[in-house]
């Protein structure tokens, strides 16, 4: 059985014009693999994903922190602006002014999965920060992609929940690259795991091969910081 | 051990040390310069003058003043369809701003004149019609609104373009990911620039146009105190209630309603203004290039260098006391002095002064003193200290003091001075665009400076003089906006409220 490979890194540098935040990377993204990516805030995740989504091109649905959302906007024209570059600027302009009927139903069922029902007029402004994370998350399914790329998206979401989401996501979508923060998750609904530490990858392994304490590695504080597990 | 000796006056590296000797520097240049002002009281007995016009105030006589209703809706008319027209040819212009040096040149050269000259110029075509007053306003303020929209716009967070998905185009990008994040502040923006309008158009008066500031002057002229008392308080009450009648739904009526009372609408005759603007406005020497007669043709316009350096000196004068005003003021209405009916005083007596155009305050102090530079100096300086101070107050309530037990003078140098100063300065240097513009045109009211020359001009139909000199002014308000530009403060100490930033304060 031949996996198709999406993305191959050989021994690549990524980062910013001067600064290299990942050395040396050397890394390949199977179709229908659900990826978890961890590692310490400021590690380079979302540099990945950035990589990703720039090799990705149109395979890949993205999934931005909330600052990816506009304020003002409703949940509805957020959720919309996931296929904003499918419509033409007339069209996406009167929808401003009057929402389309197809866009409107099929955004509302999405919006329903997501617990964001009756909400579809409220100014994103208005929502709470776990709200606003489903926006970013139901503008990401609403793009209807192959791939689904996303940096820590159920962030300030609850555990429960966020099992909910995170399985929602990955029955759209067989192959996914995912930043994390929540060990457990890492571990219960994903394939594969890349953890970085200290601009390198430390570990791309199964998932089920790994335990919560080689992922402990990958931070520096590790055992000083939360000993206790999410209840599973 | 070494001791470390103590500095001596004003030594030293820390910033606001740097930005006190920048302010001692300016305060001493304006006072050597000083012999050189005009200062003389030339009236009989001003305080006798000034207590006639406070007694008027007080007693305020609103009937005396004919066809009112129809002043109050023209001067409305007139800013709101000034501000809707340059706001509609500012925000394309806005868009390409960044892009075209020859734009933002020419926007720079619109927003250096000011509305009042802009009128006397278009008075000449289109005659004392809703023409020449819409226009005296939207020509400038097209100029400003491409500059701030373009200053907003440049501020667009970037996150929501780049969670956009690839292929989106310009407009719907625009559209959906940027426009809406600065909506706010472009209507704030706009807003703010509708209040500047509304004082713009009661000037509008002094030029002959028939707002309310037409009522104002000549009742102030004739010594009618009691109407323009009442014009006065008229003109406050409708500045104060702008946030009551100026709501968003209300306003588009309002202008489609002023549309009937503006005309009638002058005849335009195309020659007369092709003639106007390729012949009158240019010297005749050189229409024809005869180059040496363009240099007898420029030594001949009457006192040229001295208005030039009256401009300068008055405005060099007002900004020094503005400083002193606004350092003097700013305690008046903030928290952190006084108690609650003298803060409210303090407060009404900076919104009166800041919200009197400098005009109105510079012609009051004229009939009050007699024609010389005092009355302007004063007006620049209150004015412009007020509006300062009113900010500065603003921003000092969102100080927490750290020791309560501080008396009030040790607060004020200690606790909150250091923390405020370099915001005020940032202010000051600001306004010194606008006070340089209003220092020319204060000239209007006969005081020796570029604008005296340019309303003599007009009035003597040597509209080729008046264009040169129109010229020379906005050029001398582009370089110091380009001197008061690289002299203000960057790096402010501690200045809470970021967001109020002044650049929307700038030139009202």
């Amino acid at each position: 059985m031949s996996v198709e490979e999406l993305v191959r890194f050989d021994g690549e540098a990524l980062g910013h014009a001067r600064h290299t935040v990942l050395a040396e990377l050397t890394l390949g993204l199977q179709a229908g693999e659900r990826v978890a990516l961890l590692g310490p805030s400021g590690v380079g995740k979302s540099t990945l994903l950035a990589a990703l989504r720039q090799r990705l091109g149109h395979r890949a649905a993205w999934c931005p922190q909330e600052h990816g959302l506009v304020p003002p906007l409703s949940v509805y024209h957020n959720v919309y602006m996931g296929r904003l570059e499918r419509h033409s600027a007339f069209a996406n302009f009167l929808n401003l002014i009057r929402p389309r009927r197809d866009a409107w139903h099929e955004i509302q069922a999405l919006c329903g999965e997501l617990g964001l029902e009756g909400l579809l007029k409220r100014p994103v402004a208005q929502l709470s920060g776990g709200q606003r994370q489903r926006v970013a998350i139901a503008r990401a399914l609403y793009q209807a992609r192959e791939v689904f790329l996303g940096d820590e998206p159920v962030a300030s979401i609850d555990p429960h929940q966020a099992r909910r989401l995170l399985h929602r996501v990955q029955n759209q979508h067989t192959t996914c690259v995912i930043a994390l923060h929540q060990r457990e998750l890492a571990l219960t609904h994903f394939d594969r795991v890349w953890g970085l530490r200290d601009g390198r990858l430390m570990f791309d392994t199964p998932a089920r091969e790994l335990t919560l304490d080689d992922l402990d590695t990958l931070y520096p504080d590790a055992h000083s910081s939360d000993p206790q597990p999410e209840p599973a | 051990m070494r001791e470390e000796r103590a500095p001596g006056l004003l030594a030293g590296d820390s910033l606001n040390l740097r930005l006190a000797r920048r302010s001692l520097g300016l305060i001493a240049l304006c006072l050597v310069l000083l012999p050189f002002a005009d200062l003389a009281i030339t009236t009989h007995d001003p305080w006798a003058e000034l207590g006639r016009m406070l007694s008027g105030l007080l007693h305020p006589d609103l009937l005396a003043t004919e066809s009112l209703p129809h002043a109050i809706a023209l001067t409305i008319g007139f800013a709101l369809w000034g501000t809707l027209l340059g706001m509609l040819l500012g925000f394309p212009l806005a868009l390409l701003f960044p892009r075209s040096r020859l734009l933002r040149g020419g926007c720079a050269f619109v927003r250096a004149i000011h509305e009042l000259f802009w009128a006397l110029l278009l008075l000449q075509v289109f005659g004392l019609s809703a023409v020449t007053a819409i226009a005296a306003l939207t020509i400038p303020y097209a100029g400003i609104f491409a500059k701030v929209y373009a200053e907003i716009l440049e501020l667009t967070p970037r996150a929501p373009v780049d969670a956009l998905p690839e292929g989106v185009g310009r407009l719907s990008r625009f559209v959906y990911a940027e426009l809406p994040m600065v909506w706010s502040r472009l209507s704030s923006y706009t807003r703010y620039r509708f209040e500047c309008a509304m004082r713009s158009s009661v000037l509008l008066g002094f030029v002959g146009l028939p707002t309310l500031g037409f009522h104002l002057e000549s009742a102030f002229r004739e010594g009618r105190y009691p109407e323009a008392g009442a014009l006065l308080w008229l003109f406050y009450l409708m500045i104060a209630s702008l946030h009551l009648w100026g709501h968003r739904r209300l306003l588009p009526w309002i202008a489609l309603g002023s549309l009937f009372l503006l005309g009638p609408w002058p005849d335009i005759d195309g020659a007369l203004l092709w003639r106007f603007v390729s012949v009158d406005l240019w010297p005749q020497p050189l229409l024809e290039g005869n180059w040496s007669g363009l240099w007898q043709w420029f030594s001949e316009i009457p006192d040229l260098l001295p208005a030039i350096g009256n401009t300068l000196l008055l405005g060099l004068m007002g900004t020094a006391g503005s400083l002193v005003v606004a350092l003097l003021l700013w305690p008046l209405a903030s928290r952190h002095f006084g108690n609650r009916p003298t803060r409210m005083a303090g407060k009404g007596v900076l919104i009166l002064m800041r919200s009197t155009p400098e005009l109105m305050l510079a012609f009051i102090f004229l009939l009050m003193l007699g024609p010389s530079m005092l009355p302007a100096w004063l007006a620049l300086s209150l004015h412009n200290g007020a509006l300062i101070a009113f900010l500065v107050a603003r921003h000092a309530d969102a100080i927490v003091p750290g020791s309560h037990a501080l008396p009030a003078s040790g607060r004020y140098a200690y606790e909150l001075l250091p923390r405020l100063y370099g915001g005020l300065l940032a202010l000051l240097f600001y306004r010194a665009e606008t006070i340089i513009r209003e220092t020319a045109l204060l000239g209007m009211l006969g005081i020796a400076t570029l604008g005296f020359h340019i309303d003599s001009s007009f009035a003597y139909m040597m509209f080729d003089q008046a264009f040169v000199l129109l010229l020379i002014t906005a050029a001398l308000n582009i370089g110091v906006d380009a001197l008061a530009r690289r002299y203000r403060p960057r790096e402010i100490a501690d200045t809470p409220g970021q967001h109020d930033r002044p650049a929307g304060e700038a030139p009202c």
